[in-house]
């Protein structure tokens, strides 16, 4: 299968001289797989993510986002934690902010960011503001922005950790459908075990200090009971240890 | 506590004042020189308006406030915002400012009637300089003070040019305090007409300047309510604008 996106040899750190938090993480994601990055909070997953969609700078090392040749779309489609919605746009507008500046017809930003709309079961709230809409509600109009500049990939930050069980639950079905749907590949980083199992077919570990890449594997655990319970609790004891230096 | 109840109480404020201002200048307390009753406002309206006085100085001090507040709110904004967003910029007028600020508009009358004579310029000059540094230091602190996750939206979602992310996230972002800096500069320009006015610069102010100097205290009164009068509209009608522009706000 072909790679969306490779990287290679990157270190990630902050500030000009404080040692690197992340290094040498090389890895190559394939198109359409729906992968986890796991490890506990400061081991720089989500600076990660923003370096994949360019929004902070690697130490070292390349970031390469094979893109498709399709007109009209962006490479990355992000989606953070807090919804983080502009409030002063009503919700069809949010979904269609990526949409502006790309070379499409005011008609089309419209039908695609209501067809976004239709994907995560929210049409009918195209008009609504943002403070009218519940947590998981802002949330699905998050991934309807990220989806509807038909990214290459989804670049997606701890995206339920904010929400309560019975929300998170039904959100993390919701993607796993349009992921299904949709084929589009996504990266997806938590520190929640149990969620990377229920949801990625491939688990990347993060852990050490400086963190790299401690485990990288496949997962086929699905939802399925004890499958499940096993592999959750099989990656638990090898981050275990791992993070007891 | 509904609209209705909290509007018939502030009219039942306003008449309660009325009431109490008409008792003391009545009972004689204070001389009727000191304190005209308000009752003595409605005569010397008319007489004003009849003379053409009133509609005449209305006209000219409306026209010194348009002229100042406008321009004073856009340089303001304006400067405020640019001073906000580059740093560079910031510290190359941050002492400037600092050293002009504190200098109140009347300070500059005798420089603006150097510059622009007794005129309307003057005037409107005065008022600009007032109403600029509200807006100044509101849009600053309000350009300042949007959310740096927005921001980083944007870039995210390819408006981190300078135009898509001034006009898409920070400006927006940063209304709500650019437009409470406005509506302190409507009631800051206000109370600067009649001070710009005072030097004979035709207007309300200069209109109660003769009246005092007649000890015709009922005209000047009259002109103090009709400030207070033309304040209230201004605001009441910018409050109504900003209800709207802000109606995403919960």
């Amino acid at each position: 299968m072909a790679a969306v996106i490779d990287l290679n040899g990157v270190a990630i750190g902050y500030g000009d001289s404080a040692p690197p938090v992340l290094v040498d993480v090389t890895l190559s994601v394939e198109r359409g797989s729906f992968v986890a990055i796991v490890g506990p909070s400061g081991v720089g997953k989500s600076t990660l993510l923003r370096v994949v969609a360019g929004l902070h700078k690697a130490r070292t090392g390349g970031v390469t986002i094979h893109q498709d040749q399709r007109p009209a779309h962006r490479p990355v489609g992000l989606v953070f934690q807090d919804a983080r919605l502009l409030p002063w746009r009503r919700v069809v507008k949010n979904v269609q902010l990526g949409l502006e500046g790309l070379p499409i017809s005011a008609a089309d930003r419209l039908r695609r960011a209501e067809e976004a709309l239709k994907l995560v079961r929210l049409d009918g709230y195209a008009r609504r503001w943002p403070y009218e809409l519940s947590g998981g509600q802002r949330q699905r109009v998050g991934i309807a922005r990220a989806m509807a500049v038909d990214p290459d990939i989804l670049l997606m930050d701890e995206p339920f950790g904010a929400l309560d069980a019975i929300t998170r639950n039904n959100l993390q079905d919701e993607l796993r459908r349009i992921h299904r749907e949709t084929g589009k590949t996504i990266l997806f980083v938590t520190h929640d075990l149990e969620e990377a199992v229920h949801l990625a077919d491939r688990i990347i570990v993060l852990g050490g200090t400086p963190a790299r890449v401690v485990r990288d594997v496949k997962n086929d655990a699905g939802r399925d009971g004890s499958v499940f319970r096993d592999q959750v609790e099989k990656l638990r004891l090898e981050i275990a240890d791992n993070y007891s230096i | 506590m509904n609209t209705r109840t909290s509007l018939s109480l502030s009219a039942l404020g306003v008449v309660a004042f009325l009431f109490g201002w008409e008792a003391v200048a009545r009972s004689g307390v204070v001389p009727a020189g000191l304190l005209p009753s308000p009752s003595a406002v409605p005569t010397a309206f008319l007489a004003e308006v009849q003379r053409g006085i009133w509609q005449k100085m209305v006209v000219a001090s409306l026209s010194h406030y348009a002229v100042g507040l406008a321009l004073g709110t856009f340089l303001g904004v304006t400067f405020g915002t640019a001073a906000a967003l580059w740093r560079v910029w910031d510290a190359f007028q941050s002492w400037v400012v600092r050293m002009l600020r504190p200098i109140p508009a009347i300070a500059w009358i005798p420089f603006a009637i150097i510059w622009f004579g007794v005129s309307e310029g003057a005037a409107s000059f005065l008022i600009a300089l007032t109403v600029f540094w509200i807006n100044y230091y509101a849009s600053y602190s309000a350009v300042r003070g949007v959310d740096k996750d927005l921001i980083e939206l944007g870039h995210a979602f390819g408006q981190g040019g300078l135009i898509p992310r001034l006009f898409k996230i920070i400006l927006p972002g940063a209304l709500p305090g650019i437009l409470s800096g406005l509506r302190a500069g409507l009631g800051q320009g206000w109370m600067t007409v009649v001070a710009a006015e005072l030097f004979g610069i035709s207007g309300l102010g200069m209109r109660m300047m003769e009246a005092s100097g007649l000890l015709a205290t009922n005209i000047v009164v009259l002109y103090m309510v009709t400030i207070a009068l033309l304040y209230g509209v201004s605001d009441f009608l910018f409050m109504q604008v900003q209800a709207r522009v802000l109606s995403w706000q919960r």
